[in-house]
């Protein structure tokens, strides 16, 4: 493969230890604190899942009191989008990735980006520490007004959970300005916009859509907050829909930034394991695009039965619906790559195929809830509690561990073990599909989310006890891979390019040195390292 | 689904129906497709090389063109389901219906929008429905909802404290009840009681906020309108403990209090009620001396005893108080 030499830059050298850590500006490091910190919180916020539903296994259940069950599942919720799932997809894997894939040596800011990690942790640290300590809000995630202020929610638990997603959308911007000014000027030379990988142009968009969503939804926060502590009345309670507006405004973009950096991670890894190229790339680069764009025209969805004006929902649903076309191309598109290639059947692509058997289901789920007169029906109740988990974790959660098989190798220049984790993929996908399809049947039973009890009778003890019992085989699932991580070790080396890797950050050592590359890589194609292994040899 | 047993509810589950159908017919051909390819393309050699195909613009038109016209289905469906539901005229949709909630012009569709035969004034509040009833008796029943079947009831619903949702899966569709706002649902049951509950997040005892609709023949309604009516002014009878004790079981006093070893597991009120009879005071207020006079005056109207209580006024009938003092004062 060609190269440029460019002198590396002249800087300070590399400090070790623990000072290495918390001073560095090397976005490998930082994408590793990211991926470090976001795991952490699964796994926190997971625990609180389990109590969750270990209250919910049967009718008049005392785990934990109506109080602390409504603050358990504000956290949960709130934990596992801003603090897991944004900040491992968007700071973790956008950190450790983009440079390498784009033959760049760091991100365009790298201050900047190690400021973003700092305020994300900070802020995480907030409202954790927050929840520790006792300051704990129960308004759920969507702290709906006029539940959430001053009034209804009177503690200070409140005022702590607002600032921490202030926070961190301070962090979720900049790391956003961050990413789209390393994609656009940083690129390897002769990589022109149709041979950038695909993670890259799905963390583009995902860096548009955290600039224009987050602004919103930072105002509705710092509004709230002087509602409670200045008197202010920019939410007045006899205008319910005015904070559900500018919620979902941003909180409906964020699934599509929740769950487009993980179709990126699907869309490198497909490829590699099939051996062929991505199907239609310039289709799903386009479809990806649009789906960015339509992300912002259906938060109305969130609000059929709130009392909207009726033409408006009618708009509304139709613009939801159209956004199945984009995300249906995509679908198939990886179906046809999958189609007639050389599938290696390693748990990189198990997740991914995870990650379409399950995602394909929410994806129809939210067809069906996006048509006014069934969210009439399901809207709030246990049916779009299944919805999401199929979306977040089917998709989302799935995309991750497919991009920590096929990526952490490279991290830690060690191979995980692939048996153990065929075994982690397969107890995961039965335990996910016991918790979360149950639930489908509830909600059509009139079980509404956020009870914290029900009674008996009504026709919920089957489902719930099959879903908690789901819930445990799904931690015990990621017990095993933690105890995969813990295995690494003493893993089989993993050198430059265990997976036959398509893109440039398989080109340099594992793990990468600081620099990245000592040459520049010079991009002629769109799968540069596939075409440099396959010219010499026997490329049909 | 749970049976509807409006037509407004028969038409959301019909169309839930077609399209769940559309929805399973597409999971089986992805799925199809995924589980075809992972058994009949696995890497059989290290070193096959597949055939490169880049794209295919014909499979790519085609399926970008088919879950166009698949969703474009889907919504014209839905949209005429919608207006099925808006243009009977008897069981409406009343978000479409209403929109500038509290503006006259709406109001008055409202009033045109269909013949009704029973409006019930409905208050949703932390962690009870109120309903009051029209004659001027005073007739306002908590928890139960009790109307004649196969009439056209409209409830006129808004909420006290913060918003609350009124779901009753087997009556048609869902609707939001917010402070400062009206919302209106219509139906029309057959006889039956039918239970349904609060679905948006309301704070503590969300989960216990359950609303219950119990439709009579005409003459058995009468019968229990002309009872209620009658109890709303005067007990009949001395306070019976025992009645106390099934009415603070069955309704909402058990959403926020305590009374050990009973169905009474709310933990809003600050003080548990299980011994309550050997407390000096009611309601922690000096001087309120815990006797029946002062009991019934609490339970009659707890905002004027002790303003800003988290205690609601629940209308209830002096017969339903005296019960319940009588039921209360056995909590030694």
């Amino acid at each position: 493969m060609a190269s440029i030499s460019i002198p590396l830059p002249l800087r300070e050298r590399a400090k070790t230890g623990l000072l290495g850590w918390l001073a560095t500006v090397d976005h490998k490091k930082i994408g590793i604190m990211y991926m470090v910190m976001a795991f952490s919180f699964f796994l926190i916020a997971g625990l609180l899942g389990l109590v969750i539903r270990l209250q919910l296994a049967a009718p008049n259940m005392q785990i934990v009191d109506a109080h602390t069950y409504n603050q358990l599942f504000t956290m949960h919720g709130t934990v596992m989008i801003f603090l897991f799932t944004i900040p491992m997809l968007v700071g973790g894997f956008g950190n450790y990735l983009l440079p390498l894939m784009i033959g760049a040596r760091d991100v365009a800011f790298p201050r900047l980006n190690a400021f973003s990690f700092w305020i994300t942790l900070g802020a995480g640290l907030v409202m954790f520490g927050g929840f520790l300590l006792g300051a704990r809000s129960d308004a759920s995630w969507t702290a709906y007004v006029p539940y959430s202020n001053k009034t209804y929610s009177p503690t200070i638990g409140m005022d702590i959970w607002l600032l921490g997603l202030i926070l961190l959308g301070i962090g979720s911007t900049l790391g956003a300005v961050n990413f789209l000014v390393t994609l656009y000027t940083m690129r390897a030379p002769g990589m022109t916009a149709w041979r950038i990988p695909m993670f890259g142009w799905a963390m583009a968009t995902t860096a548009v859509m955290i600039l224009l969503a987050t602004p919103v939804l930072t105002a509705a926060l710092i509004m709230l907050v002087a509602d409670r502590n200045f008197n202010t009345q920019f939410f007045s309670a006899n205008q319910a829909q005015l904070w559900q507006h500018m919620f979902w405004f941003y909180s409906h973009p964020a699934v599509y930034i929740m769950i487009l950096p993980a179709m990126g991670i699907v869309s490198e890894i497909i490829p590699v394991f099939a051996r062929k190229p991505l199907f239609g790339l310039r289709a799903v680069v386009i479809s990806t695009a649009l789906i960015g764009l339509l992300g912002f025209t259906t938060w109305v969805h969130h609000m059929f039965v709130s009392g909207v004006d009726p033409v408006l929902e009618r708009f509304f649903m139709f613009t939801t619906m159209v956004i199945a076309v984009p995300t249906g191309v995509k679908v198939f598109n990886w179906l046809a790559t999958l189609w007639g290639g050389s599938l290696n059947l390693k748990t990189p692509l198990l997740m991914c195929i995870g990650f379409l058997a399950t995602f394909v289901v929410g994806g129809l789920s939210g067809v069906m809830m996006a048509s006014i007169p069934i969210d009439q029906y399901v809207h709030n109740s246990y049916w779009v509690v299944a919805h999401f988990h199929y979306v977040l974790f089917g998709g989302s959660v799935f995309g991750i561990f497919a991009g920590l098989y096929y990526w952490v190798p490279k991290i830690t220049g060690r191979m995980f073990d692939d048996k153990l984790g065929k075994l982690h993929f397969l107890l995961m996908l039965i335990g996910f599909n016991v918790t979360f399809f149950p639930m489908h049947h509830l909600g059509l039973l009139g079980m509404p989310r956020r009870i914290a009890t029900y009674a008996a009778g009504r026709g919920w003890e089957t489902g719930n006890l099959i879903a908690t019992i789901g819930a445990f085989l799904l931690a015990f699932s990621v017990l095993i891979f933690i105890l995969n991580v813990l295995k690494l070790r003493n893993g089989q080396p993993a050198g430059d390019d265990p997976w036959e890797g398509n893109t440039l950050e398989w080109s340099t050592a594992s793990p990468p040195p600081e620099y990245n590359f000592r040459e520049i890589p010079v991009v002629e194609s769109e799968r540069p390292l596939f075409d440099a292994r396959w010219r010499t040899s026997h490329l049909p | 689904m749970l049976p509807p047993v409006t037509r407004d509810a028969q038409l959301i589950n019909e169309l839930y129906n077609v399209v769940l159908a559309l929805a399973i017919l597409t999971f089986l051909v992805v799925e199809g497709l995924l589980i075809y390819s992972i058994v009949r393309f696995r890497r059989r050699r290290a070193d096959e090389m597949p055939e490169q195909v880049h794209g295919n613009r014909t499979l790519e038109l085609v399926w970008t063109v088919v879950p166009a016209i698949v969703v474009a289905v889907i919504f014209a469906l839905s949209v005429d389901t919608l207006g099925r539901m808006t243009a009977r005229g008897t069981l409406s949709n009343p978000v479409a219906h209403v929109h500038a909630i509290n503006d006259q012009e709406a109001r008055r569709r409202v009033e045109r929008a269909q013949p009704v035969d029973m409006v019930i004034e409905v208050i949703g509040r932390q962690w009870i429905w109120q309903y009051k009833y029209p004659g001027g008796d005073g007739v306002i029943t908590n928890e139960e909802l009790v109307v004649p079947a196969n009439k056209n009831i409209r409830l006129d619903m808004t909420a006290a404290d913060v918003i609350h949702a009124w779901w009753m899966p087997e009556l048609g569709p869902m609707i939001y009840v917010n402070p400062g706002q009206m919302s209106y649902v219509w139906f029309n049951v057959p006889p039956g009681e039918y239970i349904g509950q609060c679905n948006v997040y309301c704070g503590v005892a969300h989960a216990n906020m359950i609303s219950r609709v119990k439709a009579l023949p005409q003459a058995e309604f009468d019968e229990w309108y002309a009872k209620q009516a009658a109890a709303t002014s005067t007990a009949t009878r001395p306070g019976d403990p025992e009645a106390g004790k099934q009415l603070f079981m069955n309704s909402s006093c058990v959403a926020c209090h305590y009374i050990e070893g009973t169905k009474a597991q709310g933990r809003v009120a600050p003080r548990e009620l299980t011994h309550f009879a050997t407390y000096p005071t009611i309601a922690q207020l000096d001087g309120f001396e815990n006797n029946a006079e002062n009991l019934a005056r609490w339970l009659r109207d707890p905002q004027s005893v002790k303003p800003g209580t988290a205690m609601p006024n629940l209308n209830l009938k002096a017969q339903e108080i005296a019960d319940l003092v009588a039921y209360l004062q056995t909590l030694k």
